[in-house]
């Protein structure tokens, strides 16, 4: 009897265990979803051209501007759904490249671990090391201001903990026997590493994108924010900047022209994080 | 169990619907956000026209305030000592005429405890102050001053014309630079003939030295400073910053506070302010935080457009404007092709509507820019220069009869064979100019300009129009936002150094613009001893500047101040230089 109940309730625990990461993985899939969808249609969902100037500035919401006007009579609501756009794209393509960077040094270092790969973990350590938003401050106000500038340095700041990962993956990669044995009939490292190691990181390195993708959308808000980025280009980030800089911190506007950005910035990096986390479940379930 | 699983599913659902319904967003939360905060926002939404505020009554400082928790607003005759407590937004030093910090408001803080042989009065125009008459020689090289008898120094000595043969000397030759040595460069003696009377003697003549030197300089005590070898060592410690001016530094507290108690033998009658409080803040936000709340009557600094309804709306705060000469306008490479043809210069004036910059960047707190730089309410401005010259279809037609067509229907007119597209560089830093930017490349876009914004680093900026603060390096970009601080315009025999073509006179035609008449105009105007007469040649180089455009002015800002006007309310707006200075602290009857 105590034997089988405690048998049942680890085998329930296995199944909630696994269940859990697969419902929240679903809820960021939704998530990120109605994003990439708002993304996608934006001229047809945007209400106005976020860029024309339709009616008076610093309007509360109203019928025909639910999110009311910024400080130049521009669209708010309009705004948002077109600054979903510059976000998702900062966020994919700084992943992207940070993932590309991050994967190439981790099967380097990973497969070559002794001379070459210590000297480029050495590297991975010293980007880890270094305080990392001061240093995004000044490479970004360094380059100056454009949304190139600012997928650039958000991807060459977070590619190393992906580095970190892949290697120590490559690292039991490449003393399997497969590979040995590979290696012991003579193939050249560079189809061992294409064939071999490569595609088995695929899954651990699809997780650490979609994790770069959370962080790296995060990143271009605070840049944006900061007044960093391109503040005439719409993404949540510059809405929140101009929202400071004309005060609506200080007034009743921050309910219509701050908490939606503000949300939505959350939201997005929430609904990779979930994804991320459910597919981490999957990839290696002992985390 | 079953039961306790299920209450678990039912939760994660929960958690899911709230989530979902979270990223369906924008549109599910408006709804309750609009009905509940339109109302608030209804009163507080911008209404350009109503924004000139009436000059305070004297008597709404007897009103006693129901919000008011200062200890000023009794209705008595015996009048209670009046104490205003000011917000500043940074330190300012120990407020001598060696250690104040900015030019505003440390500059006017300063000349709250010292006098100036002149005083600004409310239009800008300097009036005898220490002084009782100022006479100029017919070359404008000798200044003749008489001054009041019986000022005297907060510590009873008293003030005569060697103190201020001394404060010359010293601001000029002691080796650490300051603003007063600029002031009296060019003074080649100054000649004390008895106590009272002084001339000072220029090297050559200066219409201006009033302006810049006599209403600018503090006058120092020689018995306190011919002692002091390094004036920015010499720190405020009770006994330094000894003046004639209506109030003393009574105490310091570094990055926190200063006092000041009036001078009640001040010479021009006692302060109607008693004490002064001067309490550092670390930002805007927290300034306007502390008046909202009550712990300040007044902010020593200008509030943002936006701030202004709201914190007019507000009982009993008050806020006044006034006209300050600082300028935002457009500038361009006026020796490059296209900006070389007047015709182009003249179509970009034509597409600008000021009146839209004013109302949607500054929400009415600014004034429309004139064509001929000067400020309409500046006393040398020529009236016959028209502000409103907004005319999208004669820029067109203007362009167009210069032969700047649009040969390949792109909607971009081509010179040269290249398309008429530019870039605007302007800083980041300044997000009015920004947006002003972003104004900017609509309206060129109506006249068939295709322009960009690129906002960049102050530094970077300023480097591309004026590279190391020098014109003679030239200009490294087509067109820009740019803009003036007050004092260029405030004094306008400074107009020769924006439009002067010659480098050295003109050192600050940062369009590379040059124009023979004007040239001659410039050089008469430095010489011309007769105020009429310079105010009429002024008046043809603000013609000139109109039709032949070496810049593109846009708007002056207006100065706007929020102040409680249950405590305080006599505040006096110096056209130009804003609310702080002694005149508003002074009783109506002792200002000039």
């Amino acid at each position: 009897m105590t034997a089988s109940g405690s048998e049942r309730r680890a085998a329930r625990r296995m199944r909630r265990r696994s269940r859990l990461p697969t419902i929240l993985g679903v809820a960021g899939l939704v998530i990120v979803g109605a994003l990439v969808f708002t993304a996608v249609l934006a001229p047809w969902l945007a209400p106005y051209d976020p860029t024309d100037r339709i009616a008076r500035p610093f309007l509360p919401p109203s019928a025909e501007h639910l999110l009311g006007t910024n400080d130049v009579g521009h669209d708010l609501l309009s705004e948002i759904i077109y600054g979903s756009r510059v976000s998702l794209l900062v966020g994919l393509v700084a992943a992207t490249v940070a993932l590309l960077i991050g994967t190439s040094v981790g099967v380097v270092a990973g497969y070559y671990p002794k001379r070459l790969g210590s000297t480029l973990m050495r590297g991975v350590d010293v980007i880890l090391i270094l305080p990392f938003l001061p240093l995004l401050i000044v490479l970004a106000a360094y380059l100056g201001r454009s949304l190139l500038n600012t997928i650039l340095v958000i991807g060459l700041l977070i590619w190393a903990e992906p580095a970190r990962i892949i290697r120590s993956q490559v690292l039991s990669l490449r003393s399997r026997e497969y590979v040995l044995a590979a290696r012991s009939m003579g193939a050249p490292d560079r189809w061992t590493i294409l064939r071999h190691i490569v595609p088995r990181t695929a899954l651990l390195a699809t997780g650490s994108f979609v994790r770069a993708v959370s962080g790296a959308i995060l990143l271009e808000a605070a840049l944006s924010f900061l007044g960093l980025g391109d503040p005439i280009q719409k993404s949540w980030g510059s809405t929140l900047y101009w929202a400071q800089t004309r005060g609506a911190f200080l007034t009743p506007a921050w309910k219509w022209w701050v908490l939606p950005p503000g949300l939505l910035i959350m939201l997005a990096s929430l609904g990779f994080a979930l994804i991320a986390f459910s597919l981490e479940e999957r990839i290696n379930p002992r985390l | 169990m079953q039961r306790i699983k299920r209450l678990k599913w039912t939760v994660l659902l929960v958690v899911l619907a709230l989530v979902i319904v979270g990223c369906g967003d924008g549109d599910a939360e408006e709804e309750p956000a609009a009905t509940t905060a339109a109302a608030p926002a209804t009163t507080a939404a911008p209404e350009p026209g109503d924004q000139e505020e009436p000059a305070p009554e004297p008597g709404d400082q007897e009103e006693p305030a129901p919000e008011t928790t200062t200890t000023t607003a009794a209705p008595a005759p015996p009048p209670e000592p009046v104490t205003v407590r000011a917000a500043v937004t940074g330190d300012e030093g120990t407020l001598t005429p060696y250690t104040y910090i900015s030019g505003f408001p440390g500059w006017n803080l300063l000349m709250l405890q010292y006098d100036s042989l002149m005083q600004l009065d409310a239009a800008g125009v300097p009036q005898p102050w220490l002084a009782s008459s100022v006479n100029v020689s017919d070359d404008l090289t000798e200044w003749s001053v008489t001054l009041v008898e019986g000022v005297t120094f907060h510590d009873g000595e008293p003030l005569t014309s060697d103190d201020v043969a001394f404060s010359v000397e010293f601001y000029t030759t002691n080796p650490e630079a300051s603003r007063f040595a600029r002031d009296f460069r060019g003074v080649a003696d100054v000649v004390v003939h008895d106590d009272y009377n002084v001339t000072f003697v220029l090297e050559s003549a200066n219409p201006g030295f009033d302006v810049v030197a006599l209403a600018d300089a503090p006058i120092i005590p020689r018995h306190i400073w011919e002692s002091v070898e390094l004036p920015s060592e010499h720190q405020f410690a009770g006994g330094t910053n000894i003046g004639s001016g209506p109030y003393m530094l009574t105490e310091y507290v570094d990055s926190q506070s200063y006092r000041f108690a009036a001078n009640p033998n001040y010479f021009r009658g006692a302060p109607a302010v008693d004490e002064l409080v001067v309490i550092v803040f670390a930002d805007d936000a927290g300034a306007q935080a502390a008046i909202r709340t009550g712990e300040v009557d007044v902010i020593f600094e200008r509030i943002p457009p936006e701030q202004i309804d709201l914190l007019d709306a507000q009982d009993p705060l008050d806020v006044i404007l006034g006209p300050e000469f600082a300028t935002q306008m457009i500038n361009y490479d006026a020796s490059i092709r296209p900006f070389d043809d007047v015709a182009v210069r003249q179509a970009i004036n034509l597409a600008m509507d000021r009146q839209d910059f004013v109302d949607t960047v500054y929400l009415g707190a600014a004034t429309v820019g004139s064509p001929g730089w000067i400020h309409p309410g500046h006393s040398v401005y020529n009236p016959g220069i028209a502000t409103d010259v907004y005319d999208p279809a004669a820029a067109n037609a203007l362009l167009e009869g210069a032969g700047y067509a649009d040969t390949d229907g792109d909607g971009v007119r081509e010179f040269d064979g290249q398309p008429m597209s530019f870039e605007i560089i302007t800083n980041a830093s300044d997000s009015l100019r920004l947006r002003i930017a972003e104004l900017t490349v609509e309206m060129l876009a109506a006249i068939g300009i295709e322009t960009e914004v690129l906002p960049v680093d102050t530094g970077v900026w300023e480097n591309a129009v004026w590279p190391g603060f020098d014109v003679n390096n030239g200009r490294n970009y087509q067109i820009a936002m740019w803009g003036w601080s007050p004092p260029v315009q405030a004094d306008p025999l400074r107009l020769p150094w924006l439009v002067h073509s010659s480098l050295d006179r003109g050192f600050l035609n940062l369009t590379g613009y040059g124009n023979a008449e004007m040239d001659e105009l410039s050089e008469a105007l430095a010489v011309e001893p007769d105020p009429a007469e310079r105010k009429a040649i002024l008046g043809r180089m603000q013609e000139i500047i109109a039709e032949d455009l070496p810049f593109v002015l846009l708007l002056y800002p207006d100065g706007a101040y929020v102040y409680d006007s249950s405590v305080y309310a006599d505040w006096e707006f110096i056209a130009g230089q804003g609310i702080v200075s002694k005149l508003s602290l002074l009783p109506p009857s002792a200002r000039p």
